[in-house]
C-alpha cells in the first residue's frame, strides 16, 4: 500500500464562476489539470478525480483516476467520502482539494499530509482567517465515518473533525516548516477562484519562478541554470527557447522524468531538459 | 547457394597446427540468428565444450560478421567477438567496428572460430581458407594499437588487424580485444585470444558477396544516411556519449565512489559540455559509419584521449577522480593496456573502499586519488602486486578478500556495473540482474524506458518489465544485424524497419514479427548456454549495497530497491519470457534454438 494519495473534488456547479471551473484555462493547461498534477507529484499513490456523475472534465493525465460522486450536491463531506472510498486500501493518507487552487503548492500539501503522519486523522490548515477543509490530509480509514455522516445527513465537515483526532495548523504553525516558507510565504496555497474576478486577478498573476538548465546538445550555448517565470514544463521550455519535442524529456527537481508539457511548475521548482536518447 | 549477403559458413581454425575446415551454416540456420551475437550464441553451444575453462586451448572464440556488413548502409561495419568469458564463466559478445568487420567478412566467411593455442606468441593471418601463423614475439607487450600498425607494416596493404594489448597477453580477465583504437571491450575476450598465444588477428578481403536487391539496399542506405544526420543522432554527432555524464549528475543516476552516491559535485568538471568547448580536437567515424560518435579530446602534454561516458565514469566519479587530464589519462593507459575501463574502474573502485575500510593494504589507494588509480591500472596491466588480485575481477577479488566486501563488490555475474545507478532506474535494475552478458548497459537498455517518463523510475514494479524486454529484444536485433545502437533513434518502427533491410540484403521474406521471435530466440539461447555452463537462480541478482543502502535524490525523495521489490520484478520478468520461476526455459521452448 501507498503511503500517500491524492483527491480532487472536482464537482460543483461552480454557479458564482458561470462556467465550469474545472476547465479554466491556466497557463495553457487546466485548472484541474494543474491541481491533479500538483498532487500527482506528491503522491506516492493514486491520484483521484471525484466529478459529478456524467460531469465533463478536461483531458487529464492518463495515470489519473476519475470516480463519480454518486449523489451530487451534497457538499464537500460526500465528495471526501467518495474520494477516500476510492483510494481506501491503496493509500494511508489523502490530500483532498477542490479544483479551484490555482495556487496551491506541493509542499504546502506535503505538510498537511505530513501533520496526518504524525498521527493525526486529519491535518487541517486554518490558513488566511479560515479553516481550509478543502486542502487538507485525511486518513482514508475514515471513508466509512464520512459515509455514514453523509447517510445521517451530518453534511458539514466539522461534524467528521468531531469524531476524529484534527491536527490544526495556523498560518504562524504553517510557516514553521521553513521550505513551506520559503516557497509560499503567503500561504496562497489555499486561495481560491470563485468568481470571475478572482480568476482573472489570479491569471494576472505572473507564473512561479522557477530554475531551468538544459544539458548536453540542447545546453548550445544556455550552459548552467537561469531562472525563468513559467507554470508548466511546456511554459519552461518555451521560456528557454526549447521546444518539448520527440527528442526531449524533462526532469522535474532532478527526480520524476517527462513528456508531458503540462506538468504544473511552482515556485522554487528547477526543471533540466535532457536529450530523450539519453544513455549510451 | 547462401542467401544474400552470406557466405553459408564459419571458417573453423585450430590455432596449435593452422588447420581450418569449413562449417556450413545453413540458410535456415542464419535466418534463425541472422549473424553478430545471435550466431555467436549458437557457435559457442555448437562448438564450446560444455564446462570449458574460457582460457583453456579448446575453449573457442569467434569472430562473427553479419549479412548487413560490406553494404552501403551507414554503421553496419560491425563485428562481434563472441566466447565464454574469463570474467562470468557465461556466454560473453562484445562488438566493435570498422574495417575489420569488412575484410573478415570478405575472407568468404560469415564467421571465423578459433580453438587450440599456439606453442608461442603468435599472429594468425586468414586469407580466404588460407590460414597461417607468424611470429609475434616482437609485439609482445605492446599496446594493440602499436602491435597492429607494425603487423600491418610487416603484412602489407590491405590486411585489417584486430589485437591485444599487453592485459590480454597476461590473462587480466577483463582485457579487451581491439581494433582500429576500438574495442571488443567487456567480459575479458583479449584474455581469451592471450591465453591461445595470440597477439593479432589478421584478416585480408578475397571474396564478395552480393545483396539480393541491391537497388532495394541503395535506396536503404540513402534514406538512413539521411536520417542519421538529424536530431536523433544529434547527441552522439555533438557531444558524443560524454553528453551522458552532466545529465545523468542532475537526475542522480551517476554512480560516484564504488556507488556509495549518485551525484559528484565535480562533475562539471568532467562534462562533455566543457571539454567539448576547451579541448575538442576532432571527431571520428567507424567505416561505413555517417554519426560520426568518437570525439578526441586533448589532454595535458599533448596526449590525445578517445573519451566515452563510461570510460570518464569509471576512472572518474566511480574512483572519486575529478581532475579531467587524469581521467583522460587513464583512459588512455586502459587503452594502451588493452583493459575494459569498466571493469578496471569497477575494480579499482572497490579496491578503493577495501583499502579505505582496511581490508586491504593498500595506503596509497584512495578515493579521489588521481596516481593511484593510473598506478592501480600499471599493475593490473602487469599483474604485479595489488594488481594480480584486481586483474581476477571484483567477484573473485572479494571472495578471495573477504570481510563483507562482496557486499560492495558491484558486478552482475562478475561483470562490474555500467554507470547507470538501478535505485534511481530501477527498470535498468532489472535488465542488469538478468541480463546474460551481467551487468551491462549494452545488451539491455531498460534505462531508455526509465527515462523515458512513462512510469516512475524509481518505483520499480510490473511498469518496467515491459520496457527491459523490448530494449532486450531490440538490442538482440541490432547486435545481430549488426547495425550500431546510435543508430536506433532513427527507427520509428524498428523490427519492422530492420526486417526491411535484413530482406533487402537476403532476399527473405523476412517480416517484423519474425524478427521479434528471433530476438528471443536469441535471448533465450544465451540464457540456455549460461544454463548449461552452470547459471544458478541467484546469479540473477545485484550487488547488496544497491538494495540495502537507499539513496537520496534532488528531490528529497529517498530511492529504495529492496529485494522484495527486484524480486517481484525478476518473477514478472521470467513469467514475461514464458521462464519458470527459477528462469529457466521449458524443455519445448528450447526446440526452437536449433541446437541439435
Amino acid at each position: 500500500m501507498s503511503e500517500t494519495a491524492g483527491i480532487v473534488l472536482a464537482g460543483g456547479r461552480s454557479s458564482r464562476m458561470g462556467t465550469p471551473k474545472a476547465a479554466l484555462e491556466w497557463h495553457g493547461s487546466t485548472l484541474l489539470r494543474r491541481t491533479a498534477g500538483i498532487l500527482a507529484r506528491v503522491a506516492d499513490g493514486p491520484v483521484v478525480v471525484v466529478r459529478a456523475a456524467g460531469q465533463a472534465l478536461p483531458e487529464l493525465p492518463p495515470a489519473v483516476e476519475v470516480v463519480d460522486d454518486p449523489c451530487e450536491g451534497l457538499g464537500p463531506v460526500q465528495g471526501l467520502a467518495a474520494g477516500l472510498a476510492a483510494v481506501a486500501g491503496r493509500a494511508e493518507i489523502a490530500f483532498v482539494c477542490s479544483t479551484d487552487l490555482p495556487f496551491l503548492h506541493p509542499a504546502f500539501a506535503r505538510r498537511m499530509l505530513r501533520a496526518v503522519a504524525d498521527g493525526a486523522d486529519v491535518g487541517l490548515p486554518v490558513a488566511r482567517g479560515y479553516p481550509q477543509p478543502l486542502a487538507a490530509a485525511y486518513r482514508t480509514t475514515l471513508a466509512p465515518v464520512a459515509q455514514r455522516l453523509v447517510r445521517e445527513q451530518r453534511l458539514r465537515p466539522a461534524f467528521l473533525f468531531d469524531e476524529c483526532t484534527v491536527t490544526r495548523l495556523d498560518d504562524a504553525a504553517l510557516r514553521a516548516d521553513p521550505i513551506l516558507a520559503a516557497l509560499d510565504p503567503d500561504l496562497d496555497s489555499v486561495l481560491n477562484v470563485n468568481e470571475p474576478a478572482d480568476y482573472e486577478a489570479a491569471r494576472a498573476r505572473p507564473a512561479p519562478e522557477v530554475i531551468v538548465q538544459r544539458f548536453g546538445t540542447l545546453a548550445d550555448g544556455h550552459r548552467g541554470p537561469r531562472t525563468v517565470r513559467a507554470a508548466t514544463v511546456a511554459g519552461a521550455a518555451a521560456a528557454t527557447g526549447l521546444a518539448l519535442d520527440g527528442h526531449v524529456v524533462a526532469a522535474l527537481n532532478g527526480d520524476q522524468i517527462t513528456r508531458d508539457g503540462e506538468v504544473p511548475l511552482a515556485a522554487g521548482d528547477t526543471v533540466f531538459f535532457l536529450a530523450a536518447d539519453a544513455g549510451g | 547457394m547462401a542467401a544474400g549477403g552470406y557466405f553459408g559458413r564459419a571458417l573453423l581454425v585450430d590455432a596449435g597446427t593452422e588447420a581450418a575446415t569449413a562449417l556450413p551454416l545453413s540458410d535456415d540456420l542464419l535466418r534463425a540468428y541472422i549473424g553478430g551475437v545471435g550466431l555467436g550464441a549458437w557457435l559457442m553451444h555448437r562448438l564450446a565444450p560444455p564446462g570449458v575453462d574460457p582460457l583453456a586451448p579448446e575453449a573457442p572464440l569467434a569472430f562473427v560478421f553479419s549479412p548487413l556488413v560490406g553494404t552501403p548502409l551507414t554503421t553496419s561495419a560491425k563485428f562481434a567477438v563472441v566466447a565464454k568469458s574469463p570474467l562470468t564463466g557465461m556466454l560473453n559478445d562484445a562488438l566493435s567496428s570498422s574495417h575489420f568487420a569488412i575484410s573478415g567478412k570478405l575472407t568468404g566467411n560469415d564467421a571465423i572460430v578459433i580453438r587450440g593455442a599456439c606453442r608461442r606468441l603468435s599472429a594468425l593471418l586468414v586469407d580466404g581458407d588460407s590460414v597461417r601463423l607468424v611470429d609475434a614475439a616482437d609485439l609482445s607487450g605492446l599496446p594493440a594499437a602499436e602491435a597492429e600498425r607494425r603487423l600491418r607494416d610487416r603484412l602489407g596493404r590491405g590486411w585489417r588487424i584486430a589485437a591485444i594489448g599487453p592485459a590480454g597477453e597476461r590473462g587480466v580477465r577483463y582485457a579487451t580485444v581491439s581494433h582500429d583504437g576500438r574495442h571488443a571491450g567487456r567480459g575479458g575476450l583479449g584474455a581469451v585470444l592471450g591465453a591461445k598465444r595470440l597477439k593479432a588477428v589478421a584478416v585480408r578481403a578475397g571474396a564478395k558477396v552480393a545483396s539480393a536487391d541491391p537497388q532495394a539496399v541503395l535506396g536503404a542506405a540513402r534514406d538512413l544516411r539521411a536520417r542519421s544526420f538529424g536530431p536523433a543522432t544529434a547527441k552522439y554527432r555533438e557531444l558524443g556519449t560524454l553528453a551522458n555524464l552532466l545529465a545523468f549528475n542532475a537526475i542522480s543516476t551517476l554512480p560516484t565512489r564504488n556507488f556509495q552516491t549518485a551525484t559528484f559535485a565535480e562533475a562539471p568538471q568532467l562534462a562533455a559540455e566543457e571539454l567539448a568547448q576547451l579541448r575538442t580536437v576532432t571527431r571520428n567515424s567507424c567505416a561505413s559509419c555517417t554519426i560520426g560518435c568518437e570525439h578526441i579530446y586533448k589532454a595535458k602534454g599533448g596526449k590525445q584521449a578517445r573519451v566515452e561516458y563510461e570510460n570518464v565514469f569509471a576512472l572518474g566519479p566511480m574512483c572519486g577522480v575529478s581532475d579531467p587530464d587524469a581521467v583522460l589519462a587513464a583512459s588512455g593507459r586502459c587503452d594502451e593496456l588493452g583493459l575494459d575501463t569498466i571493469s578496471a574502474g569497477g575494480t579499482i573502485a572497490w579496491a578503493m573502499e577495501c583499502a579505505e575500510r582496511g581490508l586491504i593494504d593498500a595506503p596509497w589507494l584512495r578515493f579521489g586519488d588521481a596516481d593511484a588509480v593510473i598506478r592501480a591500472l600499471d599493475e593490473i596491466g602487469a599483474r604485479r602486486g595489488l594488481g594480480d588480485l584486481l586483474a581476477e575481477g571484483t567477484r573473485r577479488a572479494a571472495e578471495r578478500v573477504g570481510g563483507g566486501s562482496a557486499a560492495f563488490a558491484l558486478h552482475v555475474k562478475g561483470l562490474e556495473l555500467p554507470g547507470y545507478e538501478p535505485r534511481t532506474l530501477q527498470g535498468m535494475a532489472l535488465g542488469l540482474a538478468v541480463n546474460a552478458r551481467g551487468a551491462d548497459h549494452n545488451r539491455s537498455g531498460a534505462y531508455e524506458a526509465d527515462l523515458s517518463g512513462d512510469y516512475d523510475r524509481m518505483a520499480g514494479g510490473d511498469a518496467q518489465i515491459a520496457g527491459a524486454i523490448e530494449t532486450e529484444d531490440r538490442a538482440a536485433v541490432m547486435d545481430s544485424l549488426i547495425l550500431c545502437k546510435f543508430l536506433r533513434g532513427v527507427f520509428t518502427e524498428p523490427f519492422d524497419e530492420w526486417a526491411a533491410l535484413l530482406s533487402a540484403v537476403t532476399g527473405w521474406d523476412t517480416d517484423g514479427a519474425e524478427l521479434r521471435q528471433t530476438a528471443r530466440r536469441i535471448v533465450l539461447a544465451k540464457r540456455a548456454f549460461n544454463i548449461r555452463e552452470g547459471w544458478q537462480p541467484e546469479d540473477d541478482w545485484l550487488p547488496e549495497r544497491l538494495l540495502t543502502e537507499p539513496i537520496a535524490v534532488a528531490s528529497g525523495r529517498v530511492a529504495s530497491l529492496t529485494p522484495d521489490r527486484l524480486r517481484g520484478m525478476i518473477d514478472s520478468y521470467y513469467a514475461a519470457r514464458g521462464l519458470d520461476s527459477e528462469g529457466r526455459p521449458a524443455e519445448a521452448s528450447l526446440a526452437d534454438l536449433r541446437l541439435d
